[in-house]
């Protein structure tokens, strides 16, 4: 670190991206700061969520010892699909990822988060809560450090990791000002739910867990439920594409609320007492709208950068975040010992990215954000599932057809077939 | 029947919710000229979670909507559906707003 310089890396954010990053600098001796705008670390933070176990034990070894890291192992998922007064669900029960490091583990962000930085902080590295960075410090075309309030911090490289709406890097000038129709809003409840009935409802062994995701019913936006266990929490809500929402004239809230009519979602809030709302944005862009990834003096990491995969089977944000981080947090161990923090440089933690799963991840399905907009997902196709599995399972008296004249028939009786047609090749082509 | 199965305002909802204002410092700010003169879509009402925007009452209004940043839930929707960039968008400040506790 040269003289004039505070610390040699400044991350704005405490999220599992940027503490990510700090915890692989704050390893190697690197003196590394982390500004975060909220009380603690996850405050303003909303997730599902869920994340990979094996990824996470890359960053904490054994991190399933300490019973605060998270919630429940998830062996269970179900994916369900909605119609007007009925549903279809996939039950994958999977108890073979019962095992550690976990396949996949829920958490609950304010806690989770806290543990990381936790981690972060025993490792070296230093968390400023309650500082809100408004600014860049600019030398010339140089990112030299950040601002907050009247105070400035200077540092040899800056990674920026604000999460979704990130204001930051609009100022970096790695990105425009998004649109709409790359975000989607997710609002979200928490429900108070005693650990045995959860384990019950949802037929878990002890500390197993259970993920739904719950497409249509949304008034035909884009979009879907989500709901993940706890261990005496449950974690529910609603994502909605923006643009649709808006175009609609519909009030978010309103459709939330509509949304937990259905007898489907009754069932799963029977007797949880709410315990918090919270909402937030997500950038849904997905490949071909992430920001540039680095520029003089700065690097991009997380929800910041785009990171979040959309793909119907997958939606994830956390796993990137926490291997974008890593991934930074290594480009910045090498790019420090150059002492050159130009682009030229910096543009190491691109390279290293690309070899990276969530990078590969994202190009894979990068046309699976704009198939999944496709608005027969939300309405015609939970609506020809269930009708479907009605006709085939109705007892009139009648003599039965065979099950497939029966379905070949109402398939073509529900019509738009060529919408059909158009849809399972979008699915073939993007997913 | 217990209590829970009765649906909970968002008044209620947004009171589960932990927020410290800054009641010097209204973090989002909207401009009723720029709402006024472009705006037909009010985009910002049909987006917010928290229901901050409202259709202006009366004849005396400055702008056809209006804004309180109180119960904010800094998710940004508004600063994005916004088309004519009526909403300037900043964070609190360090400390202060939303602090979500199981979210």
């Amino acid at each position: 670190m040269s003289e004039e310089f505070d610390f040699d890396v400044a991350i704005v954010g405490a999220g599992p991206a940027g503490i990510s990053a700090a915890l692989i600098l704050a390893k190697a001796g690197i003196e590394t700061v982390v500004l975060e705008r909220g009380q603690y670390s996850g405050a303003k933070n909303v997730s599902g969520a869920a994340l990979y176990g094996p990824i996470l034990n890359e960053l904490i070894p054994n991190y399933w010892e300490d019973e605060n890291s998270f919630e429940r192992y998830l062996t269970t998922k179900k994916i369900t699909l909605l119609s007007e007064s009925k549903s279809v669900t996939i039950d994958a029960d999977l108890r073979n990822f019962n095992q550690v490091p976990y396949n996949g583990v829920t958490v609950i962000r304010p806690k989770f988060d806290r543990w990381l930085a936790d981690k972060a902080e025993e490792a070296g590295a230093m968390i400023l809560p309650d500082t809100m960075v408004e600014d860049l410090v600019w030398n010339d075309k140089q990112i030299i450090g950040v601002k907050s309030g009247d105070e400035v911090l200077k540092a040899n490289l800056v990674i920026i990791a604000e999460g979704a709406n990130s204001m930051l890097v609009e100022k970096a000038k790695l990105a425009k000002k998004p649109k709409p129709r790359h975000y989607a809003l997710g609002m979200k409840e928490t429900y108070k739910l005693p650990k045995k009935k959860i384990e019950e409802r949802f037929h878990l062994d002890d500390n197993e867990g259970m993920s739904n995701e719950i497409i249509g019913y949304s008034k035909g936006i884009p979009g879907g439920g989500f709901y993940y266990t706890n261990q005496d929490t449950v974690s529910f809500g609603l994502i909605l594409n923006m643009a649709v929402l808006t175009k609609k004239k519909l009030k978010a809230p309103e459709v939330f609320e509509e949304f937990k009519e259905h007898s489907y979602i009754k069932k799963l809030l029977k007797d949880a007492e709410m315990i918090e709302y919270s909402a937030h944005t997500i950038p849904k862009g997905g490949f071909k709208h992430m920001p540039k990834l680095y520029g003089n003096g700065v690097l991009v990491v997380g929800d910041a950068a785009g990171m979040v995969l959309n793909a119907g089977l997958y939606i994830e944000g956390i796993n990137f975040a926490l291997e974008s981080g890593k991934v930074a947090g290594e480009a910045a161990i090498e790019i420090l010992q150059t002492n050159n923090y130009t682009k030229k440089q910096t543009k190491i933690y691109k390279k290293k990215l690309k070899e990276s799963f969530a990078y590969k991840d994202l190009k894979t399905f990068k046309r699976a954000s704009h198939f999944l907009d496709n608005r027969m997902m939300f309405t015609y196709v939970p609506d020809l599932l269930t009708g479907l599995f009605e006709k085939l399972l109705r007892n009139n008296g009648y003599p039965r057809k065979r099950i497939v004249t029966s379905a070949i028939g109402y398939v073509f009786k529900k019509g738009n077939l060529f919408g059909l047609l158009k849809l399972l090749i979008g699915a073939v082509r993007s997913l | 029947m217990s209590k829970s199965n009765k649906p909970k305002t968002l008044e209620e909802k947004l009171d589960l919710t932990k927020i410290t204002t800054d009641h010097n410092y209204a973090h989002i700010e909207i401009n009723p000229e720029i709402c006024k003169a472009k705006c037909t879509t009010y985009d910002c009402v049909y987006g917010c979670p928290a229901d901050c925007y409202k259709f202006t009452e009366g004849e005396e209004a400055e702008g056809p909507v209006v804004f309180d940043y109180v119960a904010c839930l800094e998710c940004s929707a508004c600063r994005l559906v916004c088309p004519h960039g009526s909403v300037d968008w900043k964070y609190p400040k360090g400390g202060f707003g939303v602090e979500f506790k199981h979210s």
